[in-house]
């Protein structure tokens, strides 16, 4: 396959810039005119006998009379777009049996040769899931898409459109992909369910925001269901877009009638229900499943001498993921919380964590933060000496698979913002570009192709100006040219920078003055973090959180903060009474109508004891000693009660005491019961629990480095297969026991588990395979590590494995379960 | 075969998809949850119990079972690339290779074609919970494993009716995988059943199911007694009864 080198066009994409068969088919670009597409192709196939399950797009080869016989009976019908039969005509679904360019060829010759006005350059799904809840990757999909793309556009066609994508990432690929091989205009629609979600989980309103960012001309839904019920759907997408918006229905749900699959939408109803969407602002419109020249020749009756309605942009700030949608309206208020956590700035572990590339670290700070309140996750894993592109595309490929909120993709690095935003599923935040020419020149283009909101921070060449006014003449000057991009206000957030009120207090009052003329004056939203304002003073928490209520009273949006803190979202959710988002203050009671006000706890209470943690329970009466007690706790499995015994017994024992004589002995027990059958596995995990617990309050009291750990292992579930259950159980027991562990994931390629051993110096690997097909590739991943890595000991699991095939396949040890994984351990490590 | 039946096989040829309506959700099975955990009646202590009905309980609020079916001919006559009698399901691009399933379907007039999955919902929890709770992800995969299976019970009940309605009767459900059917029929299963449009459920390169807690099956339609009925998923065709965890505890992984 060709590769494509994406690029970044340093003009915004606009009508002028991509070639338009004629005025005709600019003005229903523009929105001024209808456009009338065809109708089912598949089904008319399936109905000539087509094989279940074959490729109707080889009939373009091996019977072409036949695919032009259906485009002719469209034209015929009324339709001025052609569809190529090309749905399936990617590399990976042809799988050798046709070249995607020759298909493309072919097709587009049937549709001319059926006197279509305007042919339809057709693309479909791949057939695969992409990253992260499958495997392919970004980067495939969109080679895939480029040859699609170019193919069709060699072949002459004079618009594309990509159709019945259920994944906000797939979609996305095929459209970058098209914007970047061709010139031509692209038709981008959805399919959903009747819950009103693609399978992936993404709305009608969040498809149409995102796919508007990344500059298709016409968005809108195909497929899915019938006339009637996707009605509210595309009303979702009318209200979220300026840009035109199609939708080819389904002639509702198939049934059977005497052996023969009928569809239960006849065409003058079908009609009618169509007609009511044109009503509502539908502008382009034509068939789906079911539907055949019969229905097109209604549709027809729909436009004919009708023009569309002008609509006007929502003007709304809009920020999604695949599954949610943050929007701040253009008028009254709405607070969207920017969570700060994901940043390693003066974080040891998470520094630690990036370092040792251990994302599920990372995918727990977002989990958190979700959990907090936080409404959007800010993502900047920026640290001196690591590959900063990579790890950020790891960052967010993993947290979009475990958390529902849009991303705000951080970085002074052009490379990593770049890395980030492109994979990513859905419409991002950029933080951020400034006033100089050198972050504009390098940012916005970004920002303009891969359809994105940018925050602009108002500082330039010259430093941070000390004035309101002087910080509105950047801003200004960041949104005129931002403009030229074709990046609105609607996309923009401008931060105003918050200084030190200990150093600066003057300019505490300019920032405010500065936030509320930036709503006022340009009609932009903001975005500020607010923690600075108390550096250098005590308290600090009290001060960011006024400061916070004074920034919201000034027209602050989206501040950036830690979700974590309950002062910062008490302040949040207050405001959100006071500024009438909190509908009847629902959600404000919910949360506080039992909440015990801080300042009213007890005489002698301290206010900070909420956020101190309880004090340690006294030891339950009895006979026991703390010390059978934490052999106890870990045997059962009592995570919650292991702390306190813990610190208990810190006071009378060493550290490494209590973890080589106590804890690693109960965990022991908890192996050899396990063996017995007198624990099943969730017990033995249970009690790894208890035992983690036990050496994380160890870890906090110690200085750092005190405890060493045991030994380094990297794990992974080998290339091809995704099961990682049992994976995931051997590295929590491993952690459980003190090893460090590298958990590499799943469907890990052979060389990235080389590359891990190299790069962190790792003496022993485990593998593992569910799958008997999978076994092949834990073959491969073996018999590299012994050729370029040959001191690194393996041990293997799984439940294909036995002894006798690990060892056939080179391994030095076979796990038949967690427990025995951690004797293995202490084997290597011991020796 | 007989022409009628030939026939009422053949009237099922659409690919039909199943959504259980409220009243028709499968309910969890949860000795079949625990099964899957090694459960050999160990005594639970309360926190654990209580994690195990938490799980139970978000696997069925995430779960959204949905599966399709389509029946084919049944054509035992060919032979695959080496030579070997296979089966080829009519009207498809469907090659079966092995003994097993040729045995499974050799004298049948048609097979049922069923996938059915939980959805994205339970694969993106499953996600969430292997980064942040590895007991509760455990826990979590056994409910889903469970609730999937009585998925696809329900919808194996709904075929077999249908197909007694029309004369036809059924033989057991059999999966790729099983005995010495190789896995690699799967992406063509789903094409068949246009899995991916209608239910979002996709093949990986090795082919296995996206999501995870998906299942294809054939099931056989007789005109008369159904031949190779009363087999089950055994030891005795498994391929990895020498590895097997269960049978090490004296177990079988079927009930």
């Amino acid at each position: 396959m060709p590769t494509y080198a994406h690029h970044v066009p340093a003009a915004p994409r606009t009508l002028d810039s991509i070639r338009i068969a004629d005025a005709d088919l600019r003005a229903a670009l523009e929105g001024r005119r209808h456009l009338l597409f065809d109708g089912g192709m598949g089904t008319m196939l399936q109905a000539a006998g087509l094989a279940a399950g074959a490729l109707p797009e080889l009939l373009c080869l091996s019977d072409p009379d036949a695919i032009t016989r259906i485009h002719a009976a469209y034209v015929a019908a009324g339709s001025e777009v052609v569809t190529t039969n090309t749905f399936g005509a990617n590399a990976l679904k042809l799988d050798g049996r046709a070249e995607v360019e020759e298909v493309y060829q072919a097709a587009t010759a049937c549709a001319r040769a059926a006197g279509a006005r305007y042919v339809a350059g057709d693309i479909g799904p791949l057939g695969a899931l992409l990253r992260p809840l499958g495997t392919m990757s970004f980067d495939e999909a969109y080679g895939q898409f480029a040859r699609c793309a170019r193919a069709a556009a060699d072949a002459g066609c004079d618009l594309i459109v990509i159709e019945t994508m259920t994944d906000l990432a797939e979609i996305k690929a095929a459209v970058l992909a098209a914007k970047d091989v061709c010139d031509l205009p692209i038709f981008a629609t959805m399919t959903f369910e009747a819950d009103g979600r693609t399978f992936l989980g993404t709305s009608p309103a969040i498809a149409a925001v995102t796919l508007d960012a990344l500059g298709v001309e016409v968005l809108g839904i195909n497929c899915s269901l019938g006339p009637s019920e996707l009605r509210p759907f595309a009303r979702d997408m009318l209200a979220a877009t300026a840009k035109p918006v199609m939708v080819q229905a389904n002639a509702g749900l198939p049934h059977i009638e005497d052996g023969c699959t009928v569809f239960d939408i006849g065409p003058d109803a079908y009609r009618d229900d169509v007609a009511a969407m044109v009503a509502d602002g539908v502008g382009i419109i034509g068939g789906c499943c079911g539907t055949d020249p019969r229905h097109i020749e209604q549709l027809a009756r729909i436009i004919a001498g009708r023009a569309p309605e002008p609509r006007r942009a929502p003007g709304s700030l809009t920020v999604t993921s695949a599954q949610g949608l943050v929007e701040l309206p253009a008028e009254g208020r709405r607070i969207a919380v920017i969570g700060e956590r994901i940043n390693p700035t003066g974080k040891k572990r998470l520094q630690a964590a990036l370092r040792e590339g251990s994302i599920d670290y990372v995918v727990g700070q977002g989990i958190s933060q979700q959990e907090q309140g936080a409404d959007i996750l800010d993502v900047n894993v920026g640290l001196p000496g690591l590959d900063e592109p990579a790890l950020i595309a790891r960052a967010v490929e993993a947290l979009q698979g475990a958390t529902l909120l849009p991303l705000q993709i951080d970085s002074t690095d052009v490379r990593a913002i770049e890395a980030g935003v492109r994979a990513y599923a859905g419409k991002p935040i950029i933080n951020s570009v400034n006033g100089s020419r050198e972050a504009l020149d390098a940012v916005l283009p970004l920002a303009a192709h891969y359809g994105c909101n940018v925050i602009g921070l108002t500082l330039d060449e010259d430093g941070i100006p000390a004035t309101a006014e002087g910080r509105i003449a950047i801003a200004r000057r960041i949104i005129d040219e931002a403009a030229r991009y074709g990046i609105g206000r609607d996309r923009i957030l401008i931060d105003c920078l918050v200084m030190t009120a200990s150093t600066n207090q003057q300019q505490v009052g300019q920032i405010l003055d500065a936030v509320a003329r930036c709503r006022a004056e340009l009609g932009v939203h903001c975005a500020l973090g607010v923690s600075n304002v108390s550096f250098g003073l005590p308290a600090r928490s009290l001060l960011n959180s006024t400061f916070l209520a004074a920034a919201f009273g000034a027209g602050l949006d989206a501040p950036i903060m830690n979700p974590g803190s309950a002062r910062y979202m008490d302040t949040v959710r207050s405001y959100r009474v006071l500024n009438g988002e909190d509908d009847g203050s629902g959600a404000y009671i919910e949360r506080y109508a039992t909440w015990s006000d801080p300042y009213t706890t007890p005489a002698g209470a301290s206010i900070e004891a909420p956020g101190a943690g309880a004090p340690d329970a006294p030891i339950a009466p009895g006979s026991q000693s703390p010390v059978e007690e934490l052999h106890h706790l870990v045997l059962t499995g009592r995570k919650a009660d292991v702390p306190a015994r813990v610190r208990q017994l810190l006071a009378g024992y060493g550290a490494l005491d209590i973890i080589d004589h106590m804890l690693i002995p109960a965990l022991d027990e908890v192996g050899e019961r396990f063996d017995r059958g007198t624990f099943f596995l969730p017990q033995l995990m249970a009690s790894a629990e208890a035992a983690r617990a036990g050496f994380d309050t160890i870890r906090d009291a110690m200085p750092a480095g005190d405890v060493a750990d045991k030994g380094r292992i990297a794990l992974a579930t080998v290339k091809g297969d995704i099961h990682d259950i049992g994976k995931n159980i051997v590295k929590m027991l491993l952690e459980n026991y003190g090893y460090h562990v590298f958990d590499l994931g799943r469907d890990v390629d052979p060389l990235a588990v080389l590359d891990a051993v190299r790069t962190h110096d790792i003496p022993l690997v485990g593998l593992s395979a569910l799958m008997t097909t999978t076994v092949a590739s834990m073959e491969e991943t073996i018999a590299i590590l012994r050729r370029e890595a040959p001191g690194v000991r393996v041990f293997v699991g799984g439940a294909v494995l036995t002894p006798e095939y690990a060892q056939q396949i080179g391994a030095d040890f076979y796990a038949k379960d967690a427990a025995e994984s951690a004797r293995i351990a202490e084997r290597v490590f011991s020796s | 075969m007989g022409a009628d039946a030939a026939r009422a096989a053949s009237e099922l040829h659409a690919s039909m998809v199943w959504k259980p309506s409220a009243d028709e959700l499968p309910e969890l099975s949860r000795p079949e949850m625990l099964r899957y955990l090694g459960y050999t009646g160990q005594q639970l202590g309360p926190d654990l119990a209580r994690r195990i009905d938490e799980a139970a309980e978000l696997a069925v609020a995430d779960a959204r079972p949905a599966g399709a079916f389509r029946t084919f001919g049944v054509d035992a006559a060919g032979v695959d690339a080496n030579g070997a009698p296979c089966i080829h399901l009519a009207g498809s691009g469907i090659e079966l290779r092995g003994r097993d399933i040729f045995r499974h379907l050799k004298d049948a007039v048609g097979c049922a074609v069923l996938c059915c999955t939980l959805g994205m919902g339970t694969e993106r929890r499953m996600r969430v919970l292997s980064a942040s709770d590895p007991l509760a992800a455990t826990l979590y995969d056994a409910a889903c494993s469970a609730y999937v299976e009585d998925a696809v019970d329900a919808l194996e009940a709904r075929i077999r009716s249908t197909g007694s309605a029309r004369g036809l009767s059924t033989n057991w459900r059999f999966s790729c995988g099983y005995g010495d059917c190789p896995l690699d029929a799967q992406p063509s299963l789903l094409d068949a059943l246009n899995a991916a449009r209608l239910l979002g459920v996709a093949p990986t390169p090795s082919n296995l199911l996206v999501p995870c807690k998906s299942v294809t099956a054939l099931i056989g339609l007789f005109d008369g007694p159904a031949s190779d009925a009363d087999t089950r998923p055994s030891c005795a065709i498994c391929r990895q009864s020498n590895a097997c965890p269960y049978r090490s505890r004296g177990l079988v992984c079927y009930s």
